[in-house]
């Protein structure tokens, strides 16, 4: 049974069409990327996901059936815009938003014990949340979404605000929430964070599925055009080759869509060239984002 | 349910733990310690101790009889005989007296007398002075005879069906429930601008986000009407005990307290259109939260429903003066006029039982429509973050967000 069940949804505002048609499954336990640049749909697949919109048409499951009030226990969300009360202290702040989710006081306070350990806050939990420095509350907010432990862990742009190393412990934070067999879906603009930690992701662009599926094969889909190749001596000619981009010692052969890697090989193998490394380039995630996003999405 | 509570407690502390809130709590008490201490200066003002001085030339005040006990805050002045004019007026010269009398001695038949004094004389000195003389007049009558040609006639008017009446004496437990509503009218806006507050923060701060992830709206909303209602009645009952306590403390100074007496009927009517009208102002308060996009328009909004719970208030000449005209019993149907209108009446005039349902009913469904309307506009406006909703959104068959 999936996690997340998204079928043919659509929903507008006005003439705006801000999800047009969208479906994907996330499976459970997985760590899936929802993707898309500014306006591109995502808040509002989310809100359609968590029942604050109403689609227009289509259906939602989740967590095995259609949203309900006792599935709002079993999911952590954090949206974009984030939301604490400013001028309560952060101890009293979690403690309401964890109770919301079920929680008994004590059991809040016992829990954010060892996340505001973790993430270095324990001596500003008295302070109130307007005092915090960004980051700061960024963390917290991080923890008042995962404090209920929930199955279902939705987080949109959780590195925002964060240095290098709380990026490194968010990183690995929601890697462990995976590893406990917790639904991850992260919505990020951070696309090497995403190829880092994701197993699968779905892109849309204007309310649209562009890309959906696991990283690996997508990243498949769109390399074949592009080959990394070092040689001891000069490149010849090479039919076929678009375009010669040199990098850090070894060449980036950039290919007519109707050459295959293979031929430029055979064409060297033929001119005897001394080839000290011929690897075909898997475009990153950034690439590929740029390249669908900007009507280029051509794959192989 | 558990959740409703959870909203309400927060909600509750959020506001009642604040210092705002401990001063505005301590604002009534003050401004009642103020005013009270202004009554007793002004009545300290008003009364000048020094003796009285009299020549009697009547006779009548050769064996006087003393002068009657007095009321307090008023204190007893001490009436000083002298032989002549040139004694007392000597007396006055050096500050000894404040005035003197001279009885003629046709006083007796003619009731004409002469009052000497250098500054005026305050009212409490000459209404001694004549008290005095009132009791000498009558020294030798039947005492209990006396007593009564001295003090007043107490008057009750009882309603021709003997339900009710009323005395001179009680004229506080007629401006009561008056006093109890615009008390209540108080707590309901200082109460439901806290609700307000909330709401437009919460949408400012986006926290309404993540809060509906995790309750759904109207149990939202419901546990902010609870803590709204919470937070008026904790304002209430805290000058409650305030006044119970002032009122114990003076009421040998101030005996107009000690005739207190508050009917069940009085307490009935409050009951069934305070509660309703608290919830209803709660969730108006609370649509105007959810439909503004930030706090200082929504103050601008809230005068709507502010201003036609005051005008009963300023049409009380109108209400006491003609309890059961039709404008008073239309004001007494409207639900932003009808609680302090009622309440006024109530204190003047038998309410025909037919108003008193009607009134309560429109009152009820009111509160429920409002408490609806809220629901409607949060689930509505909640994520309108700086947009206003506009009001024939709520009234419209479909909204954007549901």
């Amino acid at each position: 049974m999936p996690a997340v069940e998204i079928s043919q949804i659509t929903k507008s505002f006005g003439a705006l069409k801000a999800v047009d048609d969208v479906s994907f499954i996330i499976e459970k336990g997985e760590l899936f990327g929802l993707l898309g640049p500014n306006g591109a749909g995502k808040t509002t697949a989310i809100r359609c996901m968590l029942d604050i919109f109403k689609p227009d048409s289509g259906s939602i499951a989740l967590l095995g059936g259609p949203m309900s009030e006792s599935k709002k226990d079993l999911i952590g969300y954090m949206p974009e815009e984030r939301g604490l009360y400013q001028d309560l202290p952060l101890d009293r702040c979690l403690t309401y938003l964890g109770s919301l989710k079920g929680l008994s006081p004590a059991e809040v306070r016992r829990r954010s014990a060892g996340y505001l350990e973790r993430f270095d806050l324990v001596a500003y939990k008295t302070r109130k949340v307007k005092e915090l420095s960004k980051g700061m509350q960024q963390k917290a907010q991080i923890i008042a979404t995962i404090l209920h432990h929930p199955e279902l862990l939705i987080v949109d742009e959780p590195f925002g605000g964060l240095d290098p190393v709380n990026t490194q412990m968010v990183k690995d934070l929601l890697r462990e929430q995976r590893e406990q067999g917790v639904t991850v879906i992260l919505c990020s603009h951070q696309m090497q964070l995403v190829e880092e930690l994701c197993d699968r992701i779905v892109l849309i662009d204007h309310g649209r599925v562009m890309l959906y599926g696991g990283l690996a094969d997508i990243r498949r889909q769109f390399s074949g055009n592009v080959v990394k190749v070092r040689t001891e001596g000069t490149l010849p000619d090479l039919k076929g080759v678009e375009r010669i981009e040199p990098m850090n010692g070894s060449i980036k052969l950039h290919l007519d869509p109707g050459t295959a890697p293979q031929d430029v090989l055979r064409a060297l193998v033929t001119g005897n060239i001394t080839v000290d490394q011929f690897e075909i380039s898997m475009p990153t995630l950034d690439e590929i984002f740029i390249r669908v996003v900007q009507g280029k999405g051509d794959r192989t | 349910m558990i959740k409703v509570w959870r909203v309400a407690l927060h909600e509750y502390q959020r506001h009642v733990l604040n210092r705002r809130f401990v001063l505005g709590l301590l604002s009534v008490p003050i401004l009642i310690i103020a005013m009270l201490g202004l009554i007793f200066l002004v009545i300290a003002m008003d009364t000048n101790t020094k003796p009285i001085g009299y020549v009697d030339h009547s006779g009548l005040l050769a064996n006087p009889v003393p002068p009657p006990p007095v009321v307090k805050p008023d204190r007893p002045i001490e009436m000083r005989p002298f032989s002549d004019e040139a004694a007392a007026r000597s007396a006055l010269d050096a500050g000894q007296i404040q005035a003197y009398y001279v009885l003629p001695k046709d006083y007796r038949i003619r009731g004409s007398l002469n009052v000497v004094h250098l500054e005026a004389l305050k009212s409490s000195s000459s209404l001694q002075f004549y008290d005095f003389l009132a009791a000498n007049l009558l020294a030798g009558k039947d005492p209990a005879t006396a007593r009564r040609l001295v003090t007043s006639a107490k008057v009750t008017v009882q309603s021709a069906d003997g339900s009710r009446q009323i005395s001179g004496d009680d004229w506080f437990s007629i401006l009561f429930p008056m006093i109890a509503g615009i008390a209540f009218i108080i707590a309901m806006f200082t109460a439901g601008g806290y609700l307000m507050q909330a709401v437009v923060e919460e949408k400012e701060n986006r926290t309404m986000e993540v809060i509906i992830t995790s309750v759904s709206p109207n149990q939202f909303m419901a546990g902010k009407i609870l803590a709204d209602i919470a937070i008026g009645l904790t304002q209430i009952l805290a000058w409650a005990v305030f006044i119970a306590v002032m009122v114990l403390i003076s009421r040998s100074s101030l005996t107009f307290l000690n005739g207190i007496q508050i009917s069940a009927r009085t307490v009935m009517l409050m009951a069934v259109l305070l509660f309703p009208a608290f919830v209803m102002v709660a969730a108006l308060m609370a649509t105007i939260g959810a439909t503004v996009a930030e706090a200082r328009e929504g103050q601008q909004m809230v005068g709507l429903i502010s201003l036609p719970l005051w005008i009963p208030y300023m049409m009380t000449g109108l209400i006491i003066g003609s309890p059961n005209s039709p404008v008073v019993i239309a004001l007494s149907l409207f639900p932003l006029t009808s609680p302090l209108t009622m309440l006024v009446r109530d204190s003047m005039t038998i309410i025909p039982v037919w108003q008193v349902v009607a009134s309560a009913g429109v009152m009820i469904l009111s509160a429920i429509g409002s408490v609806w309307l809220a629901g409607r506009a949060f689930r509505l406006g909640m994520l309108r973050y700086g947009k206003r909703l506009a009001w024939r959104e709520l009234f419209a068959r479909q909204g954007a967000s549901s």
